[in-house]
């Protein structure tokens, strides 16, 4: 070799390290070696470059120049040829004639050989073979200038599997940011799944593979995405502990199966579909099952190792996410839909509000009751919408407040067209997370309520007049005949004809117990239609009960009772309404009166506390033929005079006891009774001494005369 | 002899009681409305007043004040009959300026004790 020539090699050498450096991957890198030692300046025309598939051991052709008839990927199973020594021992090896060698294959070339081992970190991971026609073409230099060649080869392939590595760590990366972002942009569960099974296929380069969804309910799986396998299988139910899936889903652990159709546990509904091995694993969220996964590989040859079951657990997880963050969007998308669904069939008007008190929402019946569509009320002041300059400043009293506590009330309001509507106001403020954003509200048209509580107080009014005016009328006639036949017997004695008296006392007695049965009535009514007027003033108790007596004496006499007042204390004065005490005080003395015969009968006026609590007590008692314990239950309903036989032989209408109690009532107090039968009874009045007036009637009843 | 005005215009109560009246010594005399009440009793023939307070022209009431602000008739004693118990009447009646008040029907001997306290002493 001439030292021109050697400084061409030296060229081309400089170029070939040059190319293979600015490789961008192992494959560019075996061409480059394989076309820079093809460089007429260092003139070799049989190369080949061989990488050791690191299952099978087989050398896989990468590159070749002089070839033309090697195929593609030509394989050459370990042990066999030449080449194979320099794998072994990881030395170069020159052969100077071929021929002789028995582990030679034949090829194109048949004179001498170098098999230069291709090392990388070390490690012999190929072979570079230069073939010659000629018997013993190679010396030394070619020796050095290939093994420096291969050297650089190596160091780049060392670099480019570097690269490769971290482009597929990248590649994982964005795989797994892919799944979390379709959590957001796909929404339905199994399109997320299809699209994270479909990466994960292509990340452990796999066949094909299945997500099934865990149904908690069923107990079981249910395929709802798959690829590739050979059948589709969505919506195939697996049952616990069926098949690879059914199996990682029992023991919560990943598994990987070599050769599925030997295996014990294989699923009959895998029969017909071409699989070799299977890698699974569950899908879980902390220590809860919500589904599995499962890959294929259909070629014998693939089986799955510790770096598939890395990159299955690193998807894992992440399709349990996505499963349980499609499952919880559902949920709450399901929620929503429910409250929206009850929202907008509600027949109550429904709107919601800002902070700012403008309308974010309505539903249909706000649109209805109101004559504004959603798109004409969304961004407007509510309060402004729906009300007049008069009913303004109280609606936005309401929504003011409705932003801090609920409110409920009554307005009206007014629809688009002007019209007005009474509503029933409710307000709630809307929180998240604790914050106020704005409120919701209800309206409630209770027009047509308002308009029945009209009809019914107007029809209860008419009730009451009718009342007022007919025993108006039943009373004037009434006192006609009590007056005549008083007169009459007054001037009937004076001229001694005293034999018609007693008939006219009949007439004069059956004709006040009319009256006062007429009364009695009209005061019951009264009192159940809620239009028993309350007066109170002021009066002198002792004045009071002197005043009762007048009327109550002849009655007490009239059954040779004696009487016995008894004042505990001064009586003193009371606030209160006076013509009912008196007329409460009138029917204990006269029922005591009625029952009581050669007896006593007994009225005890005491006070007891102070102030606004401060009360009198009127304790009538009698020794009068008393009352049995089911008489005394009974004895404050309306009509419910102890039996008809008592009645027939008493008089009365039943009704007295009942008006003092709803009287008593009415004024703060209340009346208790005492009895035994044959013994007497004892009705205590127990009222407040400073009794305030209420208020509650607010229609007054007139009656004239 | 006391001269009472007794004003009413149910003609059987006037007749009933007017009667009950006389025969116990009184001279009664009639008015059968409001109006011709205050006319009547302006006259100054009377001693005392009995006023039904509902009467047509005017009422028992308005009458009263009538009569409360005419100096001839502000003292004369007047008293209010009204209709069953109607709670506030007796205190309508007495702001009206009458002196006392009894309810119908009229039981007389209440009646008589009242007219007798108003009656001026030797009448």
């Amino acid at each position: 070799m001439n030292g021109n020539d050697a400084a061409r090699r030296q060229g081309a050498l400089l170029r070939l390290t040059t190319e293979i450096a600015a490789a961008r991957d192992e494959a560019a890198v075996y061409r480059s070696l394989v076309h820079g030692l093809q460089d007429e300046a260092i003139g070799y025309s049989f190369l080949g470059a061989f990488v050791v598939d690191e299952d099978t051991g087989d050398r896989v052709l990468q590159a070749s120049i002089g070839w033309p008839d090697a195929p593609d990927q030509w394989r050459i199973p370990a042990g066999e040829g030449l080449s194979s020594r320099a794998i072994e021992d990881g030395e170069l090896h020159y052969t100077a004639d071929v021929r002789g060698e028995s582990g030679y294959l034949p090829s194109l070339a048949s004179g001498s050989e170098i098999d230069v081992p291709l090392r990388v970190n070390g490690m012999t991971i190929g072979v570079l073979v230069v073939e010659s026609s000629e018997p013993a073409a190679f010396g030394p230099d070619d020796f050095e200038i290939l093994t420096a060649a291969v050297n650089q080869a190596g160091i780049a392939i060392g670099r480019a599997r570097l690269l490769e590595q971290e482009r597929e760590r990248v590649e994982e990366h964005r795989a797994l940011l892919d799944t979390m972002s379709d959590l957001s942009s796909e929404l339905e569960l199994e399109r997320v799944l299809q699209a994270v099974l479909a990466r994960a296929v292509t990340l452990i380069g796999v066949t094909g593979g299945e997500v099934a969804i865990w149904d908690e309910d069923a107990q079981e799986l249910v395929i709802v995405a798959s690829e590739k396998v050979g059948v589709d299988s969505i919506g195939v139910h697996i049952a616990l502990g069926e098949g690879a899936m059914g199996h990682v889903a029992e023991t919560n652990e990943p598994l990987i199966i070599p050769s599925y159709h030997e295996w014990l546990g294989k699923s009959v509904q895998y029969e017909d579909v071409l699989v070799h091995s299977v890698m699974a694993a569950p899908l879980m969220i902390g220590r809860r099952l919500v589904g599995a996964i499962a890959t294929v590989h259909a070629d014998p040859d693939h089986v799955f190792d510790e770096e598939d079951l890395r990159l299955l657990n690193l998807f894992a997880p992440q399709a349990a996410i996505a499963i349980e963050n499609a499952r919880l969007y559902t949920a709450a998308q399901n929620q929503r839909e429910y409250f929206e669904t009850l929202v907008s069939n509600s027949p109550v008007a429904i709107v919601t509000l800002d902070a700012e008190h403008e309308i974010v929402s309505c539903n249909p019946a706000f649109e209805t009751l109101f004559g504004y569509s959603t798109e004409e009320a969304v961004g407007r002041k509510l309060d402004t919408l729906i009300t007049t300059e008069e009913t303004r400043s109280e609606a936005i009293g309401y929504t003011t407040e409705a932003l801090d506590r609920p409110i409920h009330g009554m307005g009206r309001r007014n629809r688009k067209d002007g019209s007005t509507v009474d509503v029933e106001v409710l307000g709630v403020p809307v929180l998240v997370e604790g914050e106020r954003v704005g409120l919701m509200g209800i309206y409630h048209d209770i027009t047509e309520l308002l308009e029945a509580r009209r009809e019914a107080e107007a029809a209860n009014s008419a009730k009451s007049r009718f009342l007022a005016s007919m025993s108006h009328e039943l009373r004037t006639p009434l006192n006609a005949i009590i007056g005549y036949s008083e007169l009459v017997q007054e001037e009937m004695e004076d001229l001694g004809q005293g034999d018609l008296t007693a008939d006219l006392e009949k007439i004069h007695t059956a004709g006040k117990h009319l009256l006062s049965l007429i009364n009695d009535v009209l005061d019951l009514s009264k009192i159940e239609s809620g239009r028993m007027e309350m007066f109170y003033e002021t009066f002198e108790v002792a004045e009071m009960i002197d005043d009762v007596l007048t009327t109550a004496r002849p009655l007490i006499e009239k059954n040779q009772n004696d009487f016995d007042l008894r004042y505990e204390g001064e009586p003193g004065q009371m606030n209160g309404d006076l013509t009912k005490v008196r007329q409460m005080l009138l029917n204990l003395l006269s029922n005591a009166s009625k029952f009581t015969e050669a007896g006593t009968i007994g009225l005890a006026v005491s006070r007891a506390g102070e102030g606004d609590t401060e009360t009198i007590e009127f304790k009538v008692t009698d020794t009068g033929i008393g009352m049995s314990p089911e008489q005394l239950e009974r004895v404050f309903e309306a009509f419910s005079q102890a039996e008809a036989a008592t009645s027939s032989k008493y008089g009365g209408t039943g009704l007295g006891l009942a008006i003092t109690k709803r009287f008593c009532r009415m004024m703060g107090g209340d009346v208790r009774v005492e009895s035994e039968l044959g013994v007497g009874s004892a009705f205590t009045l127990l009222l407040p001494a400073n009794g305030t007036q209420s208020g509650e009637s607010d229609s007054p009843m007139t009656e004239t005369d | 002899m006391p001269r009472i005005l007794l004003v009413e215009d149910n003609e059987m109560n006037r007749d009933m009681l007017s009667r009950r009246l006389t025969r116990r010594g009184f001279e009664v005399a009639i008015a059968v409305d409001g109006r011709e009440g205050v006319e009547q009793a302006s006259t100054g023939e009377y001693d005392l007043v009995l006023m039904d307070m509902s009467l047509p022209e005017i009422d028992g009431w308005e009458a009263t004040r009538q009569l409360r602000a005419n100096p001839d008739t502000e003292s004369l004693p007047i008293i209010a009959l009204t209709a069953h118990a109607m709670a506030g009447d007796r205190e309508k009646a007495l702001e009206a300026g009458c002196d006392d008040y009894d309810t119908k029907p009229i039981e007389l001997k209440r009646l008589l004790s009242k007219i007798e306290a108003l009656l001026p002493d030797g009448s």
